[in-house]
């Protein structure tokens, strides 16, 4: 018995080392049965399921809003697990939708394998990157230039971090800046590698730290790593860590420093401390791409970039910070945007595009 | 290596507290449980249950402390199908912690899915028992023994004040005396009159309300909300620290702290970036440190005899 506790717990060990822990379960599928004479909009989400308020929301969202303006069938299932996937895709191009949704790349393979054996229906893959040269003419790949919306963030903490910290208790006179990453995954890179540049932008002197927690779920240890940095003088957290970074924000927030949310408007973590929050338009992606689809101006058999031009990059509302942040700084961040969408600025997209050593 | 002397401060021994506090928990609960002669590889599972039903009661009552209860209390309820299942049933008890592990994930994402309307995260509770934090007069202001012990939030509290508990059960009472005997000579503790059913199913419950107590401290202490897979392994990582301390309480306790110190480090060789080396080679460090404390100290420690072994009285009613 000693033996055999000590191989498996030592396996146990290693396997946690590498990987989380997944399980995969999900809600009974749901099914809009409008009038058949519509245009069919489908949808399969990933096992976290619609009411995630992120990623499968949001992609929702936009599939309805076309199906509102365009007068649509939306149809919408939910991935149980993994092995939903196929199914799934496949049960929605059969039920005769014009464009389907895979949310997420761990359906990249489900969906390119149902797109060649449904050539008919056209496919469209949430953060799915594609190999042009591979990929079939009826899918493509959505992507977001995260680097922008994190540029713009950058540039803000950059500004309220020393310049103008004396407009609130919870910003010091130290030029720090804190990153708090979950798993060291491209679009994590892309929101990383954006902040540093916009915060180098304005204040060159500035100290950005990183820890990668290697998690999203993990609450604690994004605390923890927002306290190591709080504890080194760094008065705003830029969370990049999905769940774990909730943690991150709820440390910012009891240590009486700021922080910046990702992805969606998190202001409602922490009122107080949020200054705003790096967002991705994961709704315009999925709205734009239908609308295209209606519009036959589908471009298959590569992929397609949202960035700020598209209005798919950006940063949310200051909320309780808007009286707080002087107008030199929103200003600044406007211009950013404005560089950002002439072309005059390009973020970049990886940590050795921005010289940063992570 | 002046970064590394900059890392070597208080607020690292600090977290050090803070990450080993659910880990020491379940490690100890543990021990009492294997010292019954019950394998427990259960502990995550229990984790997870305490730690949502700790959220569902404070998030519902406005209360941290009726979470506090409603946490220990579901990892105990939860641990007793562990305990019906090995000594009841006399199932294997490493497949029945398997199961239990994955259940409670199944369960969790249903129940949330009821209760918040969502899976994922839930709202945040309207307090924490992070408010709770209090310094013992004169103790805190010893320098760095004094934030490390005697500045903390009320579950840090609970655990050091558990683990003498536990080192005193189980070296000092009669009842600890039984438990431990039913772990090794099961037999020898029939004869004498007392059931080794129910040192063994007291075994497995304090398991499971020590397990569920780091459970809440995760999800209503150090964080206001639950989040799905939020105690991310902690649970192996307890049953690591337990063997590697050799199936002892304050051993369990020490083995804890050196993990969360090495979680601790690796956070803070990431932001002072001593070593030019990426980052997911910190990340692991904490685990593979494990690793080889559990492969090398696990030679000079000892299971009890009876662990994992079977207990079947066979009587001649009439």
């Amino acid at each position: 018995m000693n033996k055999f506790t000590r191989i498996s717990v030592i396996i146990l060990v290693l396997a946690l080392a590498f990987s989380g822990i997944v399980f995969a379960n999900g809600n009974s599928e749901k099914t809009d049965t409008a009038a058949a004479a519509k245009i069919i909009v489908g949808m399969a989400t990933d096992t976290g399921g619609l009411g995630d308020k992120s990623f499968n929301d949001g992609s929702y969202e936009g599939v309805k809003k076309a199906a509102v303006d365009f007068n649509l069938d939306a149809r919408v299932v939910e991935s149980k697990q993994q092995t939903d996937y196929v199914p799934n895709l496949a049960g929605l191009a059969e039920d005769g939708s014009k464009v389907v949704f895979a949310i997420g790349f761990l359906m990249a393979d489900a969906m390119i394998e149902v797109a060649k054996n449904n050539p008919d229906t056209v496919f469209a893959g949430i953060d799915i990157g594609l190999d042009p040269a591979t990929a079939p003419k009826n899918v493509q790949g959505l992507l977001f230039k995260e680097q922008e919306s994190g540029y713009v963030a950058g540039v803000l903490a950059g500004l309220m971090t020393k310049k103008y910290a004396s407009v609130s208790d919870r910003l010091n006179d130290d030029n720090v800046v804190g990153m708090v990453l979950g798993m060291d995954i491209p679009p994590v890179e892309r929101y990383q590698a954006g902040f540093y540049a916009g915060v180098k932008s304005v204040n060159p002197d500035c100290k950005v730290l990183s820890v990668v927690t290697g998690v999203f779920t993990d609450q604690a240890k994004g605390k923890e790593s927002a306290l190591a940095m709080i504890e080194q003088g760094a008065d705003i957290i830029f969370q990049i860590a999905g769940l774990t970074g909730i943690g991150a924000l709820n440390a910012a927030d009891e240590a009486g420093v700021a922080g910046i949310g990702v992805d969606v408007d998190q202001y409602g973590v922490a009122p107080e401390a949020i200054m705003t929050s790096a967002v991705k338009g994961i709704t315009q992606a999925t709205y734009l791409t239908v609308k295209d689809v209606i519009n036959d101006k589908f471009v298959g058999g590569g992929n397609r970039t949202f960035g700020i031009n598209e209005d798919a990059t950006g940063i949310a509302p200051y909320h309780n910070w808007n009286s707080l942040i002087p107008a030199e700084v929103k200003d600044a961040v406007d211009k950013a945007i404005a560089d950002l969408k002439s072309g005059k600025v390009v973020a970049p997209a990886s940590r050795a595009e921005a010289g940063y050593e992570g | 290596m002046e970064g590394i002397l900059a890392i070597l401060n208080t607020d690292l021994l600090v977290a050090t507290i803070r990450l080993s506090t659910p880990i020491t928990l379940a490690a100890v609960g543990a021990t009492i449980c294997e010292r019954s002669g019950i394998v427990n590889i259960a502990m995550e599972g229990m984790m997870i249950m305490g730690a949502f039903f700790a959220v569902v009661v404070a998030y519902f009552t406005g209360n941290p402390w009726l979470g506090l209860l409603a946490g220990v209390v579901a990892g105990g309820i939860f641990s007793l199908v562990h305990a019906v299942a090995t000594v009841t049933f006399h199932l294997d008890h490493v497949v029945s912690g398997a199961v239990l592990n994955i259940l409670s994930f199944g369960i969790v994402r249903y129940l949330m899915v009821l209760f918040f309307g969502h899976p994922g995260t839930t709202e945040p509770i309207p307090h924490g028992l992070n408010e709770y934090q209090f310094a013992i007069p004169g103790l805190s202001k010893i320098p760095v023994l004094g934030s490390m012990f005697f500045n903390q939030t009320p579950i840090v509290y609970m655990s050091f004040l558990l683990i003498i508990a536990a080192l005193f059960f189980l070296k000092r009472t009669k009842v600890g005396l039984h438990l431990r005997a039913a772990g090794e000579h099961p037999m020898a503790l029939e004869t004498i009159g007392v059931s080794v059913y129910k040192m063994r199913y007291l075994g497995v419950l304090i398991s499971g309300l020590f397990s569920g107590l780091a459970g809440a401290y995760l999800s209503i202490e150090n964080a206001v909300s639950f989040t799905e897979g939020m105690s991310n392994g902690r649970g192996f990582i307890a049953l690591a620290a337990m063997i590697s301390g050799g199936w002892t309480a304050i051993g369990s306790f020490l083995a804890a702290l050196f993990f969360g110190f090495a979680d601790a480090f690796q956070i803070r060789m990431q932001i002072f970036k001593v070593l030019p080396i990426p980052a997911e080679i910190f990340i692991i460090f904490p685990y593979v440190a494990t690793v080889i404390a559990v492969a090398g100290l696990v030679r000079k420690s000892r299971s009890p005899k009876a662990d994992g072994i079977d207990f079947i009285i066979e009587r001649e009613d009439g």
